[in-house]
Order: structure tokens, then sequence, then C-alpha cells
């Protein structure tokens, strides 16, 4: 399903809304504890199925926590999640797959090994797994590499066999928390143009947690702008562009008005961040 | 998708292992190999000329005496023989025992907060005092010596098992919940294979440890075994074959920890 | 940590502290374990009451710790000199680096008759042997600490053109310092071991000495008081250390 242009896509689906967050609030500490911190304030959401929504924040805003709390690894202190209108009530290894920021390849399996325990987990037939591995290592470049071990793959190739793992789960939903920030900001550019072909052929629902905000605008559909920690929605972005994004798309005028709208509406948010941190505060997005 | 310019000559070249040499290197061994034998050189000249040849013998006595002194006493030899059945008894025994204890210990959190401070507070005793009581306990005979030789080789063991069941990087804890795997699975496919790298590294250090033990315990009992020829050499101001006997010792010392080297790189090719 | 998780496991420590008392005192009653081998509880209380008042037992404490203290000083002379100096230069940190860690594979226990035909069976030998053991931690662990700087510091130092004791004082020993007093703890306990070792072995005085005489004496209480003696130095010894570097890893 290769869909053109987002308003296409609303048209058609309308009724099919992926994942909805209503109100999640996020608390650390005891109530009456003066020390809690509160990392997400009453934070709603929706995310329409085929849809590539970015969460964009400064450090410590919480997008991670949220991507954490929808994808069921964390419970919110209050508010909910469902996914396909189901309560969200744990990982749902059938529905969502996530890719983190640093590899989470195992260092003591090999590539193949990885991705058979991954398939294990998720109900999937053994004589499925050659096969499946197979088709999503082709896709990154990677299906050379089958029988090596992570330690014998620089960092760029074991973000790739990480993001190829998560994409042949099979899953409809993929959550990725800063899949690239462990990349210098060439092989970013390289990965997110490959990454733009290969999500328009595969027509995954995605919510992408990232930093960078040219990242953001080259990648999604709709950007999510967060407040400094308490994490809060602050505006919602609109990136009418159709997939898959040509490299073309960063040198056109309507990249740097939509980068310097995040900017602008983030800029404060940043500063305050850094402010906090300073005080004393971590900084885990 | 395809790997970049500069992504795929690196990926071939790490996907070769071993590393080649390059002429840097080979100047590193050869350097040292020269400082060796220039070592060698200098103490066989100052023992010869200076004459304190009976306190420091010179390498050449040494290497006679290992072949008319000790290679040849059928005693000396089936005394060496014994140490090293001892360090294998004693050694096999700290890696089950190791072994064992250690994953008792590691298994809960209450275990290892509890359990784990009072091996390590054992760990910190400076054991060869309690060398004589083993004697008392154990007699003379090798039983002493594997039971000495046990009690300093299961540390290592035992302390790198708990450690590694408990190292675990949260990061792949969370990938592995993130699959659908439960908590059993999460024991069987991340924190066991996580464990047996540490118990490896483990390995090497009880190797050395086991070898210590077995080695105090036979200078102590010196009525019988090498501890009785070293002190019968050392007695009799007989350098040679005491250099001798106690290079041979060295040399098997350093072949165990080679195998157990070599042991432990095969299993745990897949660490950084 | 909440101070309520710590009492679990406080009371399995103390608990098994009871059943090892509790097992030692029955068993001296019972006799269930040769007494050679463990001799009842009131025996070696009432040796060690005894001991610490006899003058033999405060010299060979003395012996044993100036034996200790010189082996230990001329470990971290020796130690730190010869790991600074092998760092001046990295092809010869690259080529001495592996022989100093490969030597220390081997247990210098081995090497101990060596040292008695030296220099005889006094405390002289133990000194040298002490040393000698002690000084292996030291050496590398000074090595690690000077080769380890970040060269990015020492850009930065000669950029702002510091002479080369300024270096010296100001990047390189501060940086090095945590590495070597990591090698100085380790080498100590080296150091306090050997000796120990050293003595019960092969020695005329000492605390190693006084308790392999216990065993050869057949007197299992007055030797379990020389080893509580030791055992209650080490642990508070270790416990002094960890309590130290803890307080300054927290500031």
């Amino acid at each position: 399903m290769k869909l053109a242009h987002t308003s296409d896509k609303a048209a058609l689906a309308e009724s099919s809304v992926a994942i909805s967050a209503r109100h999640v609030t996020q608390r650390y500490g005891e109530p009456g504890d003066p020390q809690t911190v509160l990392a997400l304030d009453n934070v709603s959401l929706e995310i329409r199925r085929g849809e590539f929504l970015c969460l964009l924040g400064p450090s410590g805003c919480g997008k991670s926590t949220l991507l954490n709390i929808i994808g069921g690894l964390i419970e919110p202190t209050d508010g909910t999640v469902t996914v396909h209108d189901a309560m969200v009530r744990g990982p749902l290894p059938d529905k969502i797959a996530f890719v983190f920021q640093e590899s989470t390849l195992f260092p003591w399996y090999n590539v193949a090994e990885n991705f058979g325990i991954n398939f294990k987990y998720r109900g999937v037939a053994r004589s499925e797994w050659k096969d499946r591995a197979i088709k999503a290592l082709k896709s990154v470049g990677m299906a050379d590499f089958i029988d090596h071990y992570p330690n014998q793959l620089s960092i760029g190739m074991r973000q790739r066999v990480n993001l190829a793992r998560g994409l042949s789960s099979g899953t409809e939903i993929l959550l990725m928390d800063e899949p690239f920030a462990a990349l210098d900001e060439q092989s970013r550019m390289v990965l997110g143009e490959d990454l733009s072909i290969l999500l328009a052929e595969a027509g995954k629902t995605i919510i992408f947690v990232t930093h960078s905000l040219a990242e953001a605008v080259f990648l999604s559909d709709r950007i999510a702008l967060m407040t400094a920690r308490p994490g809060r929605i602050k505006a919602i972005i609109d990136v009418n562009e159709p997939h898959p994004r040509m490299p073309g798309f960063m040198l056109q005028p309507r990249f740097s008005e939509l980068r310097n709208a995040c900017y602008a509406s983030l800029h404060d948010e940043i500063r305050q961040a850094m402010v906090a941190a300073e005080r004393g505060g971590e900084t885990s997005g | 998708m395809s790997l970049t310019q500069t992504e795929m000559p690196q990926a071939r070249a790490m996907a070769r292992r071993p590393r080649k040499e390059f002429g840097s290197a080979a100047k590193i061994v050869w350097t040292r190999r020269l400082i060796v034998l220039g070592g060698l050189v200098i103490w066989e000249l100052w023992t010869r000329l200076a004459g304190s040849s009976d306190v420091i013998a010179p390498p050449s006595s040494i290497a006679r005496a290992f072949f008319s002194d000790i290679l040849s006493d059928e005693q000396i030899r089936s005394a060496i023989a014994l140490t090293l059945l001892e360090v294998v008894c004693a050694y096999a025994l700290a890696i089950v025992a190791g072994l064992a204890i250690g994953l008792a210990i590691g298994s809960t959190s209450l275990s290892r907060r509890s359990l784990f401070p009072i091996i390590l507070l054992l760990y910190a005793i400076p054991q060869v005092i309690l060398l004589p009581l083993f004697t008392l306990g154990f007699g003379i005979g090798p039983a002493a010596k594997i039971a000495f030789g046990f009690s300093h080789g299961v540390f290592p063991v035992l302390v790198n098992v708990v450690a590694g069941m408990r190292n675990v990087h949260p990061l792949y804890l969370k990938a592995a919940r993130s699959m659908g795997a439960r908590r059993s699975d999460i024991i069987r496919n991340v924190t066991f294979p996580h464990m047996v790298a540490s118990f490896f590294t483990g390995l090497r250090l009880s190797m050395t440890m086991t070898l210590l033990g077995v080695i105090l315990a036979e200078l102590y009992v010196s009525t019988a075994g090498v501890g009785y020829f070293t002190k019968l050499f050392a007695e009799t101001f007989d350098p040679a074959p005491l250099f001798a006997l106690i290079g041979t010792l060295a040399i098997i010392a350093i072949g165990l920890n080679e195998i157990v080297r070599t042991i432990e790189r095969r299993f745990t090719r897949w660490k950084d | 940590m909440k101070d309520s998780s710590h009492l679990p496991a406080r009371a399995i420590q103390l608990g098994f502290l009871v059943v090892v008392m509790g097992s030692w005192f029955v068993i001296g009653r019972t006799g269930a374990i040769s007494p050679l081998f463990v001799p009842p509880m009131e025996a070696v209380w009432l040796a060690f009451s005894r001991l610490v008042q006899t003058d033999q037992f405060w010299s060979a404490v003395r012996t044993t710790l100036m034996t200790i203290s010189e082996a230990y000083g001329i470990a971290i002379i020796l130690g730190i000199l010869a790991g600074y100096l092998v760092t001046r230069s990295r092809f010869l940190t690259q080529v001495l680096e592996p022989v100093v860690s490969g030597l220390f594979s081997i247990p210098i226990t081995l090497f101990f008759p060596l040292f008695i035909l030296l220099f005889g069976i006094g405390p002289a030998s133990k000194i040298a042997y002490g040393a000698a053991y002690g000084f292996f931690p030291i050496a590398l662990n000074t090595i690690a600490g000077f080769a380890g700087v970040n060269s990015n510091h020492l850009n930065a130092a000669r950029s702002m053109g510091f002479s080369s004791f300024g270096t010296f004082r100001h990047v390189l020993f501060p940086a090095a310092f945590p590495v070597i007093l990591t090698g100085l703890r380790i080498g100590f306990f080296i150091c306090f071991a050997s000796v120990l070792g050293g003595e019960t072995i092969s020695s005329v005085s000492g605390v190693g000495r006084n308790i392999a005489l216990a065993a050869e004496l057949m007197e299992p209480a007055r030797m379990y008081a020389w080893i509580v003696v030791v055992v209650a130095t080490a642990l508070a010894l270790n416990t002094l250390v960890s309590g130290i570097e803890n307080r300054m890893r927290g500031h």
C-alpha cells in the first residue's frame, strides 16, 4: 500500500486509528514526596494507520518515556493507551516492534540467531525464519553478514541489522527510539534516505523519537513537538510531502520553512531543558 | 539500501579475523625477544665472572641441571607429576563448586544481597595463614594440597558467575521483553549467555589462584613432593637444580595458563 | 535503595553468623570433629587472652609489621619508578608491558625458595619476596595510569605552553593518580599476604612463623588465636580501605 499524500491517507483512514494515547501522565516518586518528578503531563495523541509520526523535543522531555508507555513497557501513572482499540497492558509482540537507540542485538548470538530469537517470541513459525531474515537483511544491504557476530560489525552496520530485525518482526507498528543517535550526521543522512524508501514499501505505522529537527522533517508525516519537562504536546506540524522522501526534499525552501517552524517552537524549550539539566536534573529523553 | 563507500571495505576488513601484522608490530616482538636474550647473556656473564655461583646459577648450568638432575631423576619427575595432578583436581573441583554456588547465590536478589558480601569478606582474608590448619585437618598428603588449591581457586569463579548474572545491560532485558519474552525465557536467552562469558573470564584467574594454592601447600609441607626437593636444594646451596626445578614448574604454569586462555577465547569469540 | 530492603539481607547474614558460631560451640562440646582440627571456642578464647599478654606476641607482630612496611615501601618506589619510566616511550611500553603482565601470571610463590637461597630465612627474604610480589600490580597500574592519559589533555597542555614539569604536575599525575592508587591498594594486600605466606612457610620469626609453630607443636587453640588476630586485622583493613575509596568516589 503506497499512499502518496497525507490527505489521501486521512480520507481513507478516517476510522483506522492505530494508536490512541489519552491523558497520559507519568510521575516518578511517591505522592507527597517533594522529590517527585513529573515526566509527562496529560499527553494525548492519536496516530493513524500507516502514518509516520515523530516525537521531537529537548532532552528530558519524556519522549522516550512516552514511547515506552505506548509500547507497553511501562505503565503510566495516569491515562490510557489503546492500540487497535484494545487497551495496552504490557508488551504486544504481535503488534508492536521496537528499534532502540543502541543496537540491542544480543552480542552472544550471531545475526541469524538474533533474528531467530525475535521470531521465536513473536510466535513466527520456524520454517519461515531463514527466509524472512534474509529478506529483511537484503533490504538493508546486510544479507552477506548473516553469520557474523555483532562485534564483527561497525556501529552503522549493527544499527542496520537492528533495524532489519525490527522490520522483520511482521508487526504493523514500529516504535523507534532515536535509532540513529549513535551515528554521525552524514551516516544519519544516508540511513535516513534509505529508511524512507524502505518504509514507503512496508506501509507500517511508525512513531519515531528524535532530537534532530532535520531528521524529523525529512522522515515524518506529522511532527509532535514536546515541551521541556514536564512533557506536553506543544504543537503538531504537518509535513505534506509524498513518500518516499527524495534527497532533493532537503533542498526545497519548504523543508527549511518546516524546520524553522520546529526551531521557533522548540528553541525556548531547549533552553529551558538545558537550564534544568544544569541545575542537577537528569536528562533522559 | 546498500553499504556506503566507506563501510564496505571496513566491513570486509572487520570480517577477516585474526588481524594482520604490520611492520611496527614485528619490530616490537623482535625487540622484546632481543631484550630477553640480552638479559640471559648478561646473567650468564655476570655469574661466571663475578663468581657468586653458589647462590645464583648461570643459565647454562641451569640448562644442564635440568637434564641431569630434573628430567633424569625419577623421584623429582613423579613429584612434579603429582603436583600437576593436584592442580588439575583442585581446579576441576573449584570450577564445579564455583559455578554451582555462584548460580545459587546469584539466582535471586535476596540471596545475592545477603550472601555475596559474606563471600567477598572471605575472599579478603589472606588464606595462607590457614595453611597449617589445612594440614592439621587433611594431613600432609595430596589431599591437603588439593583442598588448599580448591579454596583459592573457587573464589574467582564464584565471584564472576554472580557478577555475570547481575551485570546484564538493562537495554538487552528491555529488548527481550519487547519481543514478548517471559521471565524464564529472559534468563535462558539473555542472563545465562551473559553469565557464561563472565564465567570463562573467571576461569583464567581461577587457574592462577589454584596454582598458587597448590604451590603454597607444596612448599609448606616440605617432607615430600616438590617442596622437599626445593628445600633440599636450597639447604645444600645447590642453586642450579633449584633454578631448574622452579623453571620447570614456571613453564608448566605458563602452559596451563595458555590452555585456559585458549579455551576462554574459543567460547567468548562474540565479546568485544 | 530504601533502608527497609536491607533488613532481610542483614537478617540472613546475622543468621549465617549465628549458625557458624553455634556449630562451633556444639562441635566444641560434643567433640564431633577432632579437637586437633577444631578446638572448642572457650579454649581458643583462653589462648587468645593469654597470647596478647605475652611479649612474644607483640614482638612477632612488630616483626611482621616491619617486614610488611619495608616490603611495601620498596615495592612502591620501584613499582612507580619503573612504571613511569616505561611509559616515557610508547615503543618501550608496547615492548615491556606484556612481559610484565605475563610474568605476573606465574605465581611468584614458585620463586620463594630462591629468595630463601639468596637472603636466608630471616626477615630479609620476606622483605624481598613481598617487595617482588607487590611490585607487579603497582608497576602495571602505574603503566596503565600514565599510558592511559587522554592525549587530548596532553595536546591542550602543549598548546597552552606548559613546561614538561608543569605537564607532569597538572596533567599526567592527576590523570594517572586514581589508577595508580588502585595499584597501591592491590599491592598492599599482596604484600600483606605474601609476607605472611613467606613467614608461614619458612621463617624464624613473625606472625606466620608463630602460626606454623603452633601447628607443629600441636597447639590448635593458640594457632586459632593467631589466625583470629590476622583475620580480624585483614577484615578491618579491608573495610577501612573500601570506606576510604567509597568516600573518595562519592565526592
